[in-house]
């Protein structure tokens, strides 16, 4: 962008915290700003000062464009209707004496870790103040509670095959959430573009 | 007027911005700029991550075109939009009516 020093180094500044895309759009608002004031009659290193300062601090911009990513909403819905499935799932477990299956011991305890890993992520996601982490925290968030989601449905039906009525509540319960994390998945990869 | 006082209402202001056709970020600025008298005292760059919070929510869309050589993203007013900002000139309306009761005496608005 043409301009002062001032506009590309606060451009910079910008950069550093948002995708490129967002930095686009922004920096041809700044330079309308820029223009609008050279109209106005003033000298380039001041219509370049006072478009920046028309413009706002970017920290200020960069936690806006924070605020509204949208891997900190799926995050937060994940994360909402994870005590739900979790729920059902215990309860399926316990009705259906988990603990007898003839399964290996790390088929219980991965999926316990990859649950632990989920959560960080999302609540990461959920709470970060910086735009690019979250994406990355978010998007892992969506695919590991849809992975965990898959994993207990194929595992649980193919260690305790007896069609119950609490494992018919749990996978109905995690196939809602899997459509959830897939639907969300899509806006919080383009945000993070 | 600061930037506190919009809390709530600018989401509204920019889609009313939109309704007669569609603007990139900087003439939304201009729209809000000259409809307000300039009395908006708003960081204009925090209008951007506003409409992208709009556009996330499906009320508007935006698309990329190129002008005088520069990347512009334009944003146009969608039905839902349409319809959340006929929603919230409804909601205005009674509530700046009721205020104005209050504050300036005569009748209140029916709650109906």
């Amino acid at each position: 962008m043409p301009g002062p020093g001032l506009i590309a180094g606060y451009l910079d500044t910008l950069s550093r915290q948002l995708p490129g895309q967002v930095v686009e759009e922004l920096a041809d608002g700044l330079e309308e700003t820029y223009r609008r004031h050279l109209g106005l009659g003033l000298a380039p290193d001041a219509a370049a000062q006072s478009a920046v300062a028309e413009f706002g601090d970017p920290e200020l911009i960069a936690a806006e464009f924070t605020r509204a990513h949208p891997a900190r909403r799926a995050a937060r819905r994940l994360l909402a209707a994870g005590p739900v499935v979790g729920s059902c799932w215990a309860v399926a477990l316990v009705t259906g004496r988990a603990w007898t299956w003839p399964v290996p011991a790390a088929a219980g305890i991965l999926p316990g870790l990859a649950l632990v890993a989920v959560v960080a992520l999302l609540a990461f996601a959920a709470r970060s103040t910086r735009y690019r982490p979250i994406g990355r925290a978010g998007a892992a968030g969506c695919i590991g509670t849809a992975a965990l989601d898959a994993f207990m449905i194929i595992g649980v039906l193919a260690a305790d095959p007896a069609a119950r009525w609490a494992v018919a509540v749990a996978v109905t319960a995690s196939v809602g959430r899997l459509g959830l994390s897939a639907r969300l998945l899509r806006p919080v990869l383009a945000g993070s573009g | 007027m600061r930037a506190e006082e919009l809390k709530g209402h600018l989401d509204a202001l920019l889609l009313a911005t939109l309704e007669g056709g569609p603007r990139h970020g900087y003439a939304v600025i201009e729209t809000l700029r000259q409809d307000t008298g300039g009395r908006l005292d708003l960081p204009t760059g925090t209008i951007y991550p506003a409409l992208r919070r709009l556009e996330q929510a499906g009320l508007i869309a935006g698309s990329w075109s190129v002008v005088a050589g520069r990347r512009r993203r334009c944003y146009r007013l969608t039905a839902a939009g349409q319809r959340a900002l006929a929603g919230r000139r409804a909601a205005w309306r009674e509530f700046a009516a009721t205020v104005s009761a209050v504050l300036e005496g005569g009748p209140c608005p029916d709650p109906a």
